[in-house]
């Protein structure tokens, strides 16, 4: 019976006051929004940290000049293969490299025709034992063979331009939604006060009879969690949306060279928004009626 | 039952009526005017005896329970031990006569069969018999304070406290409700009622206790107006 009390309660004050209901729940909603593509974002980069961190490479590009048969070649592959700082090393050949370029500018065979099949240079794959001695690395086979070393590359300082962009879209999806949050718990705090006003004649009663404190508060709270959980739906809705059209339609090219995000994780948004949401907003309202209203 | 030890109340911010250095102790069962003009104190004593206000200084005790120092969260059960009426009656305009009394049962968590079965006999109890069905515009002002009674005493609280309950109420109203009250008191409950209704205080020589400028200056057994 007190269960439904409070139900009949929690629904008559959401209907009462729906054109700050709505407001409440769309802000909310955004603000979970950027949440939840922040996460994401966050999730992303991890995993394409783990998947990547095992895969860079060094690769150490020789003067186009110099071919297999060249003799620096074969100093400079020795010299590698003895090195303890170096896990694997692979060559790779003018041709080979030629190969990769068509390859990969197939779509814009004007490119591939204007370049000179000669200037392209061969090159040494090397994978360290550990990556932090990169810089050494670097400094040691730089000027190898006198102008033999053509340049070295770290694939990883490529990588982090790429992960500090994403990070940067991260934080500032972040910020939005911390902008959102605090706007969404004002409208919430504010919701709650109205709602505490039209009812303030069977509040007082409550009190003056002895209703426990937590039976006053409850339909108020229950407001506002309520609202944060539609507010959770439908930025979850937002995220299966984005996902939709945008990572896996729009910009699916942009996003088919990072692992691939996938629908668990959405999935996992759901329970996460949800819970944020509600435990927000749970302790807003109770603040609100406990220090502001005063019930 | 009930007793206020030096008791010292100041309103910060509001010109409130303060109270300084009351002493007041009452028995079980008795029956207590609280007298006095308007804003002298008296309806601050029944915030602090309700626990809606606390002392700046002092002690107050009700039903052997020092409520000065209580917690928030036992309030609600301590006032479950009280009753109380106001001039202006404070009924749900929106519930009928029996539903008004019925609510204060349904929100501490008492079932519906217990409404059922004790609603009735307090509306008898004061008088509204057969009234149960009317909403408070379709009863007169004797008749909402009676609900207000009702609702009051259905719990059969050992304490009733009355703020002027028969401030909005004519002459003959008010002895009725007199009547009532002094009904409800010999069934053994305690009342506090703050009223300046001379009339009614002379004809029910009762404990006077006449509080002037935040102080008690006169506590007489079976007084008058004065």
């Amino acid at each position: 019976m007190r269960a439904k009390y409070v139900l009949s309660e929690v629904a008559v004050g959401l209907w009462r006051n729906i054109s700050m209901t709505i407001a409440m729940i769309i802000t909310m909603a955004v603000s979970l929004t950027m949440l939840g593509a922040g996460l994401l974002m966050y999730f992303q980069v991890q995993s394409m940290e783990a998947y990547y961190r095992g895969q860079v490479e060094i690769i150490v590009y020789l003067n186009h000049e110099i071919t297999e048969e060249d003799e620096v070649k074969g100093q400079l592959e020795e010299s590698l293969i003895g090195d303890p700082m170096v896990k694997t090393v692979e060559f790779k050949t003018k041709e080979e490299a030629w190969t990769d370029f068509q390859e990969l500018f197939a779509d814009a065979p004007d490119l591939v025709e204007s370049v000179d099949k000669d200037r392209l240079p061969a090159s040494f794959e090397v994978s360290l034992n550990n990556m932090d001695d990169a810089d050494e690395f670097i400094a040691k086979y730089e000027g190898f063979g006198d102008g033999a070393v053509e340049r070295i590359m770290n694939q990883r300082d490529a990588l982090e331009e790429v992960f500090g962009l994403m990070g940067g879209v991260q934080r500032l999806s972040l910020i939005l939604a911390l902008v959102q949050g605090i706007a969404a718990l004002l409208l919430v705090a504010n919701t709650i006060q109205v709602a505490a006003y039209s009812k303030r004649r069977e509040v007082s009663i409550m009190k003056l009879v002895g209703a426990s404190n937590w039976f006053v508060q409850a339909p108020f709270v229950l407001e506002a969690v309520f609202a944060g959980l539609i507010g959770a739906i439908l930025a979850f809705l937002a995220l299966v949306a984005g996902k939709a059209f945008l990572v896996d339609g729009t910009f699916k090219a942009l996003f088919d060279i990072m692992t691939e995000m996938s629908w668990t994780r959405i999935w996992l948004m759901l329970p996460i928004l949800a819970g944020i949401a509600s435990v927000i907003s749970a302790i807003t309202g109770w603040v609100t009626l406990r220090f502001q209203v005063k019930v | 039952m009930i007793r206020l030890e030096h008791v010292t109340k100041h309103y910060a911010r509001s010109n409130r009526p303060s109270i300084e250095d009351i002493n007041v102790s009452i028995e079980k069962g008795e029956f207590v005017f609280f007298i006095g003009p308007t804003g002298a104190g008296k309806s601050t004593i029944i915030k602090l005896l309700l626990r809606e206000e606390v002392p700046n200084k002092g002690k107050v005790w009700v039903n052997d329970k020092e409520v000065t120092g209580m917690r928030r969260w036992k309030v609600p059960a301590f006032r479950r031990s009280l009753g109380c009426v106001f001039q202006d009656f404070r009924l749900l305009p929106h519930r009928t006569a029996a539903e008004n009394v019925a609510f204060a049962l349904e929100v501490i968590g008492k079932p519906k069969t217990v409404a059922r079965r004790v609603v009735p006999e307090v509306m008898d109890l004061v008088g509204l018999g057969g009234k149960e069905h009317r909403y408070p515009h379709e009863l007169s002002g004797g008749e909402q304070q009676r609900v207000a009674i009702a609702r009051a005493f259905v719990n059969r609280p050992l304490i009733l406290l009355a703020d002027e309950p028969t401030g909005n109420l004519d002459p003959d109203t008010s002895i009725e409700i007199m009547r009532l009250l002094d009904r409800i008191n010999r069934t053994g409950t305690t009342i506090v009622m703050v009223t300046h209704d001379s009339n009614i205080v002379n004809q029910m020589r009762r404990r006077v206790i006449e509080i002037e400028g935040g102080h008690v200056v006169r506590d007489q057994a079976r007084g008058v107006y004065g």
